[in-house]
């Protein structure tokens, strides 16, 4: 009897472990194909709007005062960010070869029209590859950017080497980016990748400081 | 205790540890990869990894390519000047020569914002054929994939992928 109650006992044991170890089993592969679906999901370079949602790196520059810079222009004049002080400005960082940035760039065009005589100016840093090594192919690049730049009626600094300077602003993985700077040097607002007119201009009142 | 009593509980120490075994094995099916969640590379080179052909005469090789769902990269003939081609590429000098490439045509895409501009993209799996020339014996090609990605709203910059396969030359 007494033998009986243990055998009973060693046998509920192991029927109990191969249960358990069919289970632990069972959800180690839930959560390995759970970890291989979401490497397949759809990849999102955008975050959804609010400064909630900005990347983890850009997020930290809000109410901050931007990162100064000094790059060429197009026609190899200095530019710095500093020299900006007292007016609203919307850093943008942008690329000959990137879409949606060439169809928010007439958006911009005409909303620096719209808001220059208030204070406004647009800051747009090139990210394209520049070749400082060979004189040559440098000249060749920087008229390529001049060129875009005339097509697109983008009559506000171009910026070149934007590689430089990207560090300081979060580092950038998708572009467009932009930093609306507040007259005061602070950045007030950011945006990752192509978003509405309307939205721009929301962030550039912001950094007029309220103004219409 | 009995020998009956001994050996049933032996042999359930030896299936628990089984058990447990079993519990911590990664099969085969669980593959290697899902076990490092990242982020998702834009663009991976799938297969092959080995090929063979014949010593010091042009050989074909089709190489298998996928780009992240979501995402397109353009083709090798953009319709813009300004895109960035898709371009396999070998270093010059290596033991395995590029001699040339078929691109695949690209696939019509708009930007939802904007559908009046047509472009020219690669999405999910794509294949560029190669006309590569190795000398007799086992080299290491070390090939690059030069892209730029974007999705519906923001690009990221241009990338440099290794394409790395074994060739044998026979």
């Amino acid at each position: 009897m007494k033998r009986n109650t243990v055998v009973l006992f060693v046998v509920l044991f192991l029927l109990a472990a191969f249960a358990w170890a069919g289970w632990a089993n069972w959800e180690s592969r839930r959560q390995a194909a759970a970890r291989a679906a979401a490497m397949s999901a759809p990849a999102d370079l955008v975050m959804p709007g609010g400064e909630g949602d900005l990347p983890p790196t850009i997020a930290p520059l809000i109410n901050k005062p931007a990162p100064n810079f000094t790059l060429e222009d197009v026609h190899g004049k200095k530019v710095s960010l500093d020299a900006y002080k007292g007016k609203a400005v919307l850093i943008n960082f942008w690329a000959t070869w990137c879409g949606p940035c060439k169809i928010e760039t007439p958006w911009l065009v005409d909303l620096r029209n719209q808001y220059a005589p208030k204070g406004f100016e647009i800051l747009a840093v090139s990210e394209d590859d520049l070749d400082p090594g060979d004189k040559q192919k440098l000249k060749e690049e920087t008229q390529q950017i001049a060129s875009f730049a005339q097509q697109m009626h983008m009559d506000y600094p171009v910026l070149l080497g934007g590689d430089a300077v990207t560090q300081p602003y979060g580092g950038l993985d998708s572009l467009p980016t932009s930093f609306f700077v507040d007259r005061s040097g602070k950045v007030v607002a950011a945006q990752v990748g192509l978003t509405s007119k309307d939205e721009i201009e929301g962030n550039i009142r912001k950094a007029l400081g309220g103004q219409s | 205790m009995s020998v009956f009593c001994r050996r049933t509980c032996l042999t359930g120490l030896a299936l628990l540890a089984a058990g447990l075994a079993c519990a911590q094995t990664q099969f085969p099916w669980q593959s290697e990869g899902a076990s490092h969640a990242g982020k998702a590379a834009s663009v991976v080179y799938l297969f092959p990894e080995q090929v063979e052909v014949t010593a010091g005469k042009p050989s074909t090789v089709q190489m298998h390519f996928r780009v992240a769902q979501g995402l397109h990269i353009n083709s090798h003939t953009p319709k813009d000047s300004y895109l960035i081609p898709t371009v396999f590429s070998i270093p010059s000098g290596a033991a395995v020569q590029l001699k040339g490439a078929s691109y695949p045509a690209g696939a019509e895409f708009t930007l939802p914002v904007d559908p009046s501009t047509k472009l020219s993209v690669y999405t999910g799996e794509f294949v560029i054929t190669a006309q590569i020339v190795a000398q007799r014996g086992n080299h290491l090609m070390q090939g690059t994939l030069h892209y730029q990605a974007c999705d519906n709203n923001a690009c990221m910059p241009p990338k440099t992928i290794p394409v790395v396969m074994d060739v044998v030359g026979k």
